[in-house]
């Protein structure tokens, strides 16, 4: 590669330097799970239960959003419902399904009360939760 | 300054240097492979270094056919990160690199003239410093979610971050990954393509909760809004929408059911109004500009229109 000016190739290779690094991105501590998991620790904390994960992707696999947010009255945002376990059993929200004839019932406390301790509300990877960290 | 060369020329000559192996090889390297086993970044085996290559080698083609297909623990993405590569294609790759390492030693007699012959001597194996430098470089970028390895993606609760691996039921639930394998894959997002998947039939989500057999109305009608500045026209498909949701979902509480009616900003949607209610949280994220931003502004048009003024 004749008159090739030493510049140019360092910038060539900071720049091929710079997409590779793009490409490892995320350090392996941080939480990867799936876009639009949902943490709901309205009440979990203070009742001594491990907070909510609602899995979006499982459920949209399944129903169609319209069966939840428009059928069940489950508003657009994390925390957004006043969902407790009393209005549960009785049918209403997640209640609608988990009653032991849709899908499993209440009594399987740990498959959806499984975040660490401490986690707080949120949708995980959602554009704001990345711009208010 | 020459050791860099290299890295970035060394897959350019040995292509050059390995006119027998298939194209097709070359081809999928350069564009999948390459980023990463051109200069050896983060312990790739580095293309063309035969130390870096040869206990692999000895492991067996098949061996490196399966890590290129699934992916590795040490970082190696399944098919590269490229899920679009079909198996052959990844095969051909392999067998590119794998001959493009075994090749260096009869290479320089036997092949190509000059050029190649000069650019030879320069390759050393430096990755470790290659590596050193962009691990660093890696905590700097490590906010981007979109650039995350295939390897990375759609982890099984336990190592997700947000289930509780001590707590019991985590264990029994379903892994993503084993419900995504027969999806049409996304670049971005759950990695899923939810409105693919839907029109091929792959997956069947019931429109009543208690009724399998009820269906929506799908209204099939698009709405174009025109934007500022140089970006494409949006396109928002009602038919696409309205095969997952209800009409009241958005209207009139989101979007007034109104032309003109509603100020729609990328400000807003970032913090989660408008399009923002779903997409960037559950739908496909606003990193897609393309996937909303679709019809090319008639270029003609304006620019005769603005052209009065100077």
């Amino acid at each position: 590669m004749p008159n090739r000016k030493p510049g140019s190739e360092a910038l060539r290779a900071a720049a091929c330097a710079a997409i590779c690094a793009a490409l490892l991105a995320l350090p392996a501590g941080a939480p990867r799970a799936e876009y639009g998991d949902v943490v709901i620790n309205n009440h979990s904390d203070k009742a001594g239960m491990r907070p909510v994960v609602f899995p979006h992707w499982f459920h949209r696999i399944r129903f169609s959003c319209k069966a939840c947010h428009a059928d069940l009255g489950f508003q657009f945002r994390a925390g957004g419902n006043d969902i407790n376990m009393v209005k549960i059993i009785d049918g209403q929200f997640c209640g609608a399904c988990h009653n032991g004839e849709i899908a499993w019932a209440i009594e399987n406390c740990n498959l959806c009360h499984s975040a660490p301790p401490g986690t707080p509300t949120q949708v995980h990877e959602s554009t704001l939760q990345r711009m208010n960290k | 300054m020459s050791v860099l060369r290299t890295w970035v020329f060394l897959p350019v000559v040995l292509g050059f240097a390995l006119p027998a192996i298939a194209q097709q090889g070359k081809a999928v390297y350069d564009k999948s492979c390459a980023l990463c086993h051109a200069a050896g970044v983060a312990g790739a085996p580095k293309f063309g270094n035969a130390s870096d290559w040869s206990p692999r080698i000895a492991r067996g083609a098949a061996a490196l056919y399966a890590s290129a297909m699934n992916g590795t623990p040490k970082g190696m993405p399944a098919r590269g990160g490229n899920a679009e590569l079909k198996d052959a294609d990844v095969k051909a790759a392999v067998d590119y690199m794998m001959a493009a390492a075994s090749a260096p030693k009869p290479a320089p007699a036997a092949a190509k003239p000059a050029p190649v012959a000069t650019e030879k001597p320069a390759p050393v194996e430096k990755p470790a410093a290659a590596a050193a430098v962009t691990a660093g470089a890696a905590q700097v970028n490590s906010f981007n979610r979109l650039m995350r390895p295939a390897s990375r993606q759609n982890p099984p609760p336990s190592e997700d971050g947000i289930h509780d691996p001590k707590n019991e039921g985590t264990s029994q639930l379903q892994a993503p990954r084993s419900a995504y394998e027969n999806l049409p894959r996304a670049s971005a997002g759950n990695r899923v393509n939810w409105v693919a998947a839907l029109e091929e039939k792959r997956i069947a989500p019931r429109w009543d909760r208690a009724d399998p057999k009820a269906v929506g109305l799908v209204l099939d009608f698009n709405i174009v809004r025109e934007v500022k500045g140089s970006m494409p026209d949006v396109v928002y498909p009602h038919k696409q929408h309205t095969e997952w949701l209800d009409c009241s979902n958005c209207h009139p509480a989101i979007f007034i059911p109104q032309k003109g009616a509603n100020q729609i900003s990328m400000a807003s949607i970032l913090l989660g109004e408008k399009c923002g209610v779903c997409h960037g949280k559950v739908a496909f994220p606003v990193s897609e500009c393309r996937l909303c931003h679709s019809k090319k502004k008639d270029l003609a048009g304006p620019a005769a229109a603005t052209g009065a003024r100077p």
